[in-house]
C-alpha cells in the first residue's frame, strides 16, 4: 500500500526497515495521526528517521510524494470518515494518489478556507526551506561539484611542471577544506570501533583503586588466617597516546567525506590517554596547521612537536601522497609556507626518527606507484611508511600494525 | 487511543505541539522515545513533566561512562554475600538475598505503569544499546543465578535521551521514536521562562531575551547558552534587582550565560562594535 513511499525514502538514501515500516503501519493502524497530512508528516518522520541530519532527505523525499497536494493540514472530516471506515489499505492506497486527493479536497471548499490553507502552506513552506539550509550545506559540500573541482587539482600537480602547478594550487586555494567537525557523519561507527583496538592497558596510573583485585584478595584471606581480607586495585586504563596529521590539500576534498568519518570516529573516542589533531598541506614541512585551511601563523613547529610529544605517541597521517616531486625534494618546495632549510621528505625523516610508530592511511592508495613515473612522490612515501588505503579494512590493518610490539616500522 | 494516556504538557513543562505528538506515539506503540536535543533544551525534563502529567511514579536511570547494560538489570552483590558467610549470618544460602535490581529491573517489578528515563544514553559504551535490544523489545530479563524471569507487569513509558556525543547502533535506533528538541523560537521560549516564574517583569523578559538571542545568534560563540542558561541568568537578574536599563549596557551575571573564557571575549569584542 504505502510501500512505493518506502522505496523512494531508501532511494533517497534513508536505510528505512521493515521494523520501522511495521510499526508506522501500526500507527496508521491505530489512528495516530488523524487523518492530518501534517500529522502524518512528523509521524512518520519520528518514526523512519533517527537522525535530524536526515530530516532534510525525509523532507525532499516527502515533497516528491505529495508534490501536489496543496493543504498541508487538515482533510475535511468526509475523508476523515472514510480514511476511518474503510478497510486500511483501501484507504492508504488512496491517501498515496495525491492528485485525486487535492481535488476531493478542494471541491466543496469556500474561498475563505481556501486562502487560509494556502497561507498555512506558505508559512510552513517558510519554515521547511529554514531546516533544509543546513542539510543542504553538506550536501552541497558534498556533491559533484567537489569531484569535478579535485579532477582538475591532481591533473595540474602531476604536470609537475611550474606553470602547471600555479594553475593547480589556484584551485585548491578556491576550495579549501571545510572545518570537519561541524558537519555531520554519516557512518563512522565502523570506523570507531576500528579504533576501539587501539588499547594499551596499563595498571600504574593514579586513579582510585576501584577493582577487585582477585590474588590480592585470596594472599590476604591466606595470610589472614582463612578469613576474608578484601584488596583493591586501579582499573586498567588506555594509554595510547595519538598524534593525528590530517592532508587539507585540494586534491583531499573528494575523500572529505572519509576523512570526515575518521575524525569523528577519533574526535568522540574517549579511551585515548591523548589525541592530538593537525593538518597539512599536501606534504609536512616546519611547521603543521592547527585547522584544516591551513592559515598562515594558525600552527605549531615541527620542532615544538618533537620536543612535547613522546615518542611512543602513535601517529597516524592522512593523506592522498599527491604532490610535485619538487614539494617533496625541494629546499623551498613548500610553496605556501615556510621549508627552514629542509625538503619535505628530510622533515619526514624527521618524523620517523622522533616518533616510532607512524603509519600513512591513503584513501587513493596506488599498488603499483612505483613502476609509474608521475607517482614518484607517493611511492616513496610509501617506501618511508607503512601506507595502507584509508577504508575501515586498511585502518583494522593499520592499527594492528600500531599495536603490535614488535612490527617494524622501518619497511 | 486512551484518554489515560495522553499528554498534553504541563503547567511548567511547555512542549512543542511535535514532542507532544511524539510522546504521544511511543506510549500509543509502546516503544522508547529517543530524544535528541542541544544541551539545555529540557530533555531530561520531559519524563518527569511526563510523568507528572499522566500521575505515574518516575524512574531515572543515569548513565554514565562506566555504566554496563546489567548495571540497570540487576546487580549480583557477591562481595556482601562473601563477607555475611564469614559470620554465618542468615539467609547466606539464599541467592536472592544479594540480587539487587536495577533501575530497569525495579520498573519492570513496579506493579504499576511508571515512565522510566534512561538518561544521557550516549554516555556510555559504545555497546551499550545494542546489550539492551531484547531487554527494551521484551521488557523482561532473567536472572542466572536465582532462574527467575523478571517481566514487566506493565510495559514501562521509556524515555532516553542523547547528547549525540556517541552514534547509536543501527539495531537500537530501528525501535525508537525519534524526535529532535529544536532550539525553541522567542514565542515558545517566552512562554517557557514565564512558566518558570511567578511574578516576572514583562520588560525585564523582554530585554533579557533581546540580549539572550543576540549572544545565540553571535556567529563565534563556541558554547551557545540554552534555555536553562536564560532561566538562571533572569533567576540572577530578579534577585539582583539590577535595573532594565543596565542589564544590555553591563551584561550584569554573564557568567551565568556564557561559560567559557574564549565567548566572553568574543562577546565583549562584538559589543565593542556597536
Amino acid at each position: 500500500m504505502f510501500t512505493p513511499f518506502f522505496y523512494l525514502l531508501r532511494a533517497k538514501g534513508l536505510e528505512v526497515s521493515t521494523t520501522e515500516w511495521l510499526a508506522l503501519m501500526e500507527a496508521l493502524g491505530k489512528g495516530l495521526c488523524g487523518a492530518s497530512l501534517t500529522n502524518f508528516y512528523y509521524m512518520a518522520r519520528m518514526i523512519l528517521v533517527k537522525s535530524e541530519t536526515d530530516f532534510d532527505k525525509y523532507d525532499k523525499a516527502f515533497q516528491e510524494y505529495y508534490k501536489s497536494v496543496k493543504s498541508p493540514d487538515k482533510l475535511p472530516d468526509k475523508f476523515k470518515k472514510w480514511l476511518e471506515t474503510q478497510d486500511s489499505e483501501d484507504a492508504l492506497e488512496r491517501l498515496m494518489k495525491p492528485e485525486d486527493d487535492y481535488n476531493y479536497l478542494m471541491k466543496d471548499k469556500g474561498d475563505k478556507d481556501k486562502k487560509k490553507v494556502e497561507q498555512m502552506f506558505r508559512e510552513r513552506k517558510a519554515q521547511q526551506e529554514g531546516r533544509h539550509d543546513g542539510g543542504n550545506q553538506w550536501i552541497g559540500t558534498n556533491g559533484t561539484s567537489a569531484f569535478g573541482h579535485s579532477g582538475k587539482a591532481p591533473g595540474g600537480i602531476r604536470i609537475g611542471g611550474k606553470t602547471g602547478m600555479q594553475s593547480a594550487f589556484a584551485v585548491i586555494d578556491e576550495e579549501r577544506y571545510r572545518d570537519w567537525r561541524t558537519d555531520k557523519a554519516l557512518n563512522y561507527r565502523q570506523f570507531q570501533v576500528a579504533f576501539r583496538r587501539l588499547r594499551q592497558y596499563s595498571g600504574r596510573l593514579d586513579i582510585p583503586k576501584t577493582e577487585l583485585d582477585l590474588d590480592g584478595t585470596i594472599n590476604s584471606t591466606c595470610n589472614n588466617g582463612g578469613y576474608l581480607k578484601i584488596e583493591m586495585t586501579q582499573p586498567r586504563k588506555n594509554t595510547v597516546k595519538l598524534l593525528l596529521l590530517f592532508d587539507s590539500g585540494g586534491t583531499m576534498i573528494p575523500y572529505m567525506n572519509l576523512c570526515n568519518n575518521l575524525f569523528q570516529a577519533v574526535d568522540k573516542a574517549n579511551h585515548f590517554k591523548d589525541v592530538k589533531t593537525y593538518y597539512f598541506h599536501n606534504c609536512i614541512y616546519s611547521h603543521v596547521y592547527k585547522t584544516p585551511e591551513c592559515a598562515d601563523g594558525d600552527w605549531v613547529s615541527s620542532d615544538w612537536l618533537f620536543k612535547n610529544l613522546d615518542s611512543d605517541y602513535r601517529v597516524v597521517i592522512v593523506g592522498d601522497m599527491q604532490m610535485a616531486a619538487e614539494e617533496l625534494y625541494a629546499p623551498d618546495g613548500n610553496f605556501r609556507g615556510p621549508n627552514d632549510g629542509l625538503s619535505g621528505y628530510e622533515w619526514l625523516q624527521l618524523y620517523k626518527k622522533n616518533f616510532k610508530r607512524i603509519v600513512w592511511l591513503n584513501p587513493s592508495k596506488h599498488d603499483y606507484a612505483k613502476l609509474m613515473d608521475w607517482m614518484q612522490a607517493e611511492a616513496a612515501l610509501q617506501e618511508l611508511f607503512p601506507t595502507y588505503k584509508l577504508s575501515v579494512k586498511g585502518l583494522n590493518d593499520a592499527i594492528k600494525k600500531l599495536m603490535n610490539p614488535s612490527a617494524d616500522f622501518n619497511n | 487511543m486512551s484518554k489515560m494516556n495522553s499528554f498534553k504538557g504541563t503547567g511548567e513543562y511547555i512542549a512543542s505541539e511535535e514532542l507532544l505528538a511524539a510522546v504521544n506515539i511511543a506510549i500509543a506503540l509502546q516503544k522508547p522515545l529517543l530524544i535528541k536535543g542541544e544541551p539545555g533544551t529540557g530533555k531530561t525534563m520531559l519524563a518527569e513533566a511526563v510523568a507528572k502529567a499522566l500521575g505515574k511514579p518516575l524512574y531515572i536511570w543515569n548513565i554514565k561512562s562506566t555504566t554496563k547494560a546489567q548495571d540497570g538489570l540487576y546487580i549480583y552483590d557477591t562481595v556482601q554475600r562473601l563477607y555475611d558467610s564469614q559470620f554465618g549470618e542468615a539467609g547466606v544460602d539464599d541467592i536472592a538475598h544479594y540480587i539487587k535490581l536495577g533501575k530497569l529491573g525495579e520498573a519492570f517489578k513496579s506493579q504499576e505503569q511508571v515512565v522510566l528515563l534512561i538518561d544521557e544514553i550516549d554516555k556510555a559504551d559504545l555497546e551499550f544499546p545494542n546489550d539492551l535490544l531484547w531487554e527494551l523489545d521484551k521488557m523482561e530479563f532473567y536472572i542466572h543465578e536465582t532462574g527467575e524471569t523478571v517481566a514487566a507487569k506493565q510495559r514501562p513509558i521509556v524515555i532516553i535521551t542523547s547528547n549525540a556525543e556517541k552514534e547509536l547502533p543501527d539495531a537500537f535506533l530501528r525501535r525508537c521514536i525519534f524526535h529532535y528538541i529544536e532550539f525553541p523560537k522567542p514565542e515558545l521560549m517566552e512562554d517557557i521562562v514565564k512558566a518558570h516564574f511567578d511574578n516576572l517583569e514583562e520588560a525585564l523578559l523582554q530585554e533579557a531575551m533581546k540580549v539572550f538571542y543576540e549572544i545565540r545568534n553571535m556567529r563565534d560563540v563556541r558554547k551557545k547558552p540554552a534555555t536553562s542558561e536564560l532561566i538562571d541568568w533572569i533567576q540572577a537578574l530578579m534577585i539582583g534587582g539590577i535595573p532594565l536599563e543596565k542589564i544590555r549596557k553591563e551584561l550584569p551575571f554573564i557568567g551565568v550565560v556564557v561559560k567559557k573564557d574564549e565567548d566572553l571575549e568574543t562577546i565583549k569584542r562584538n559589543r565593542a562594535g556597536y
